[in-house]
């Protein structure tokens, strides 16, 4: 076999690394379950174990809704879209500005005291019992769990998909991976490595949200919170110093020669090509992401190929090979530069040839009038020759992340929890600044990225522990990727914990003590809950084991949705008197109906998977809020007014 | 701002009696319309400036407006409406919102007070 210089160094440091975190962190995790388990004792079950007794402190209260906000995308699709589209997803993620004080402040207070008059412990107990309608109460159950349902499958790939990208370095990992039997291999389209991360990932999940409840959960979030605003804090200077170093001119560094170097990237071509190998006589495996040098002099260009080849005297050529030409002058110095340095995989220059080239410009940023891309808007696209973020899809996103985010039932349940004002007051404060440190830094690092690591387009999820590699590993300091690495994990843990005790809660509060045995024992209770969460848990696993396809655009339907379907209901069911079950119930499925509309017509449409029509341009969750909120009124309105003494009790001073 | 000031009467004609909203209530909901109001004006501002300032220009890198390393445009449209937002949250949490207690009266209890009310009459 030809012997390729293959760096694996740095893949060996950074998997060690990654796994000491990893275990040093789950034995935290199981140690938080076990803590939290001896709370439930001498306790109401039911309100410890699904709400923690409405007894959390700040740290406890703003990281738990901090963590669970920022999911996995937060650390893995973000900065691969950073990298992707440059200084414009700053805009992308503007609203994030307010996000704190609007998901926490316009609900929370109230929604708390209506919670604690209603002695309810989830969201559909509040509606439930605000309206004394058993009917909305099951309605608002069936959309939790529908929603839930989907993006845990969701969440749980995206857990088990980063867990995969962390230890895919580690030998002792692939070799495992591979020498499982062909019957288990064969219960999961994704591959074997998958598998094992996924039951990793998912056992280690279902079993401390199980054993620990809603405290497990909470306390977990705190740790996982810190880790990511740990990982967020060391890596911005460390990308700023890097990156400027390298784009540096007679006129100085730093991020502002990092900007001006984005200033003239042009986007790379995708396309395809065959891959042939030069000498036949021996076996050449060409590793995935290798770069090959074309030509030479001036007119000397450089392609990745993607994914890994195998060629042989029989086979000596590959077909259809994905490749990505690098035309940025800059970035194929920079890449050079790591070949020669021992810091990128392989080069393959001489080795293999291409031909039957197939490339294609980006749609949006190639052009020579449409230079400077990465760093105005609408930022630079692929397939799409309107841009990344045109006006109307920026105007939704600010809808999104604010107003959507304030419609999250998983946030609902969080502004249940809290200890008191003071409690609510303080947590603002500390997720907005937390918020703060960690989004538009997130952009500055990612940017950095561009300059310091060209030709990632080809596999944009693993920017964030690749970046996390090179800074710490350019410094000496190799060790210090496990903990950044972690960040990723650790914000989509959070999410699944969350999302877990969501569907259990309503599965066994909801359905089975309010509707269908109100006088259970709370050792029955206690019992079912424990099982309930598992099965939850081990049903989101085995669907995850062979998931739909368009898993990110999933969690985008559920989670607008969601907001679609809640947030009229709720606000009106917190601050308007006149409110009544009919108008609420009407609000919520409306919500629901005209948000799945759009998704049912660009799915006939053609659009492909869960691509939305988007009627002018308008993503569906302010087609769905519109219309939820207007139709709602209406209803109520044309409905006679709720019960006085309902009314009494949830708005007047009882004395 | 005392618990005079926060008293708001029920205005529906058929109601028997006037009564007071609860002190949570009109705080909450006069600390929710401010909070919408804020993100009301971020999207006023953002969008807009980012729009008008950073897209569909032609780049020269040599002379692009930078700001602390930020694109102009970024920064006048996000990064500094970011740290005003900060300072307003940081407002909203020190000096405007109101502490309140959060009852935990049983809906039993809240019950047999709200038809004592009602019965006699009673509130505000």
């Amino acid at each position: 076999m030809i012997g390729l210089h293959v760096n694996l160094l740095a893949a060996g440091d950074s998997g060690n690394a990654v796994l000491w975190t990893f275990l040093i962190y789950m034995v935290g995790v199981f140690i938080i379950a076990g803590l939290s388990n001896r709370l439930l004792k001498n306790r109401d079950f039911l309100s410890e174990y699904f709400l923690g007794s409405r007894g959390l402190g700040v740290w406890a209260f703003a990281l738990t809704l901090a963590a669970t906000s920022s999911s996995g995308g937060s650390f893995m699709g973000f900065p691969s879209k950073i990298y992707t589209h440059g200084w414009s997803l700053g805009l992308w993620i503007g609203s994030y500005m307010v996000v704190p004080i609007c998901v926490m402040g316009i609900l929370g207070k109230r929604i708390n005291e209506v919670a604690r008059t209603a002695e309810a412990i989830t969201i559909p107990d509040v509606l439930r019992d605000r309206f004394r309608s058993v009917a909305f109460g099951l309605v608002s159950v069936s959309l939790i769990v529908f929603f839930m349902t989907f993006n845990l499958i969701a969440q749980f790939k995206g857990g088990s998909t980063i867990l995969k990208t962390l230890l895919g370095p580690i030998d002792a990992f692939t070799s495992s991976a591979a020498s499982l039997p062909d019957w288990i291999g064969a219960m999961c389209n994704q591959g074997n490595e998958y598998l094992v991360c996924l039951v990793v990932f998912g056992v280690a999940v279902i079993v401390y949200t199980t054993y620990g409840g809603f405290h497990a959960v909470v306390w977990t979030d705190v740790m996982q919170g810190v880790v990511m605003v740990v990982g967020v804090l060391i890596m911005l200077p460390l990308a700023i110093m890097q990156a400027g170093e390298v784009a540096k001119t007679d006129k100085g560094a730093g991020l502002e020669q990092v900007t001006r170097a984005m200033a003239r990237m042009v986007p790379p071509r995708k396309g395809t090509a065959t891959i042939t190998a030069v000498n036949t006589d021996q076996p050449v495996v060409v590793p995935s992401g290798s770069w090959i040098f074309l030509g030479t002099g001036e007119n000397q260009r450089l392609l990745k190929i993607k994914s890994r080849y195998d060629l042989t005297a029989s086979e000596p050529s590959a077909t259809e090979a994905e490749v990505w030409e690098i035309v940025t002058p800059a970035d194929i110095v920079q890449v050079r530069r790591r070949l020669e340095s021992g810091s990128e995989r392989s080069n393959v220059t001489g080795v293999v040839t291409i031909s039957d080239e197939d490339l294609k410009d980006y749609a949006y940023g190639a052009k020579p009038e449409q230079a400077g891309s990465y760093v105005t808007g609408p930022g630079p696209e692929r397939e799409k020759d309107h841009g990344f973020l045109p006006l109307s899809l920026a105007i939704s996103f600010f809808f999104m992340w604010a107003i959507s985010g304030t419609g999250q039932p998983s946030n609902m349940v969080r502004l249940m929890a809290f200890k008191d004002t003071i409690t609510l007051r303080r947590s603002i404060f500390t997720v907005a600044i937390y918020y703060s440190a960690i989004y538009f830094p997130l952009v500055i690092i990612f940017c950095c990225a561009r300059v310091l690591m060209p030709g990632m387009e080809s596999e944009p999820d693993r920017i964030m522990p690749q970046m996390a590699v090179e800074l710490t590993q350019n410094i000496g300091m190799g060790w210090l990727a496990g903990l950044l690495i972690a960040a990723p994990f650790a914000a989509v843990m959070s999410t699944v914990d969350s999302f877990l005790l969501m569907i259990s809660s309503a599965l066994v509060r909801d359905i089975y003590q309010r509707n269908i045995n109100p006088d259970a024992e709370e050792k029955k209770i206690k019992m079912l809950s424990y099982v309930i969460t598992m099965v939850a848990g081990l049903g989101a696993l085995f669907g995850a084991m062979n998931p739909p396809e368009f898993l990110q655009d999933i969690i985008v339907y559920t989670g607008s949705g969601l907001a679609a379907c809640f947030l009229a209901a709720v606000v009106y069911a917190l601050y308007w008197p006149r409110s009544n079950s009919q108008g609420c119930i009407a609000a919520m499925t409306s919500g629901f109906a005209a948000h799945l509309s759009l998704y049912l017509i660009g799915f006939f449409q053609g659009h492909g998977g869960f691509s939305p029509y988007r009627p002018l341009g308008i993503d569906p969750i302010l087609v769905g809020l519109a219309a939820s909120f207007i139709i709602g009124f209406v209803v109520t309105l044309k409905t006679p007014p709720p019960p006085r003494d309902l009314v009494e009790k949830y708005f007047h001073e009882a004395s | 701002m005392s618990s005079a000031e926060m008293t708001s009467h029920d205005t529906d004609p058929n109601t028997p009696t006037a009564i007071r909203h609860t002190r949570v209530f009109l705080n909450s909901r006069r600390e929710a319309i401010v909070i919408f109001g804020s993100w009301f004006v971020a999207l006023c501002w953002s969008v807009p400036y980012c729009y008008i300032y950073g897209y569909g220009h032609q780049v020269d890198p040599e002379t692009f407006s930078t700001t602390m390393g930020i694109p102009s445009w970024l920064f006048g449209g996000i990064l500094l409406p970011w740290i005003v937002a900060d300072v307003f949250t940081t407002w909203v949490c020190f000096f405007f919102m109101q502490d309140d207690e959060l009852s935990h009266a049983s809906d039993e209890d809240t019950h047999e007070a709200a038809e004592m009310v009602a019965t006699e009459g009673g509130g505000a």
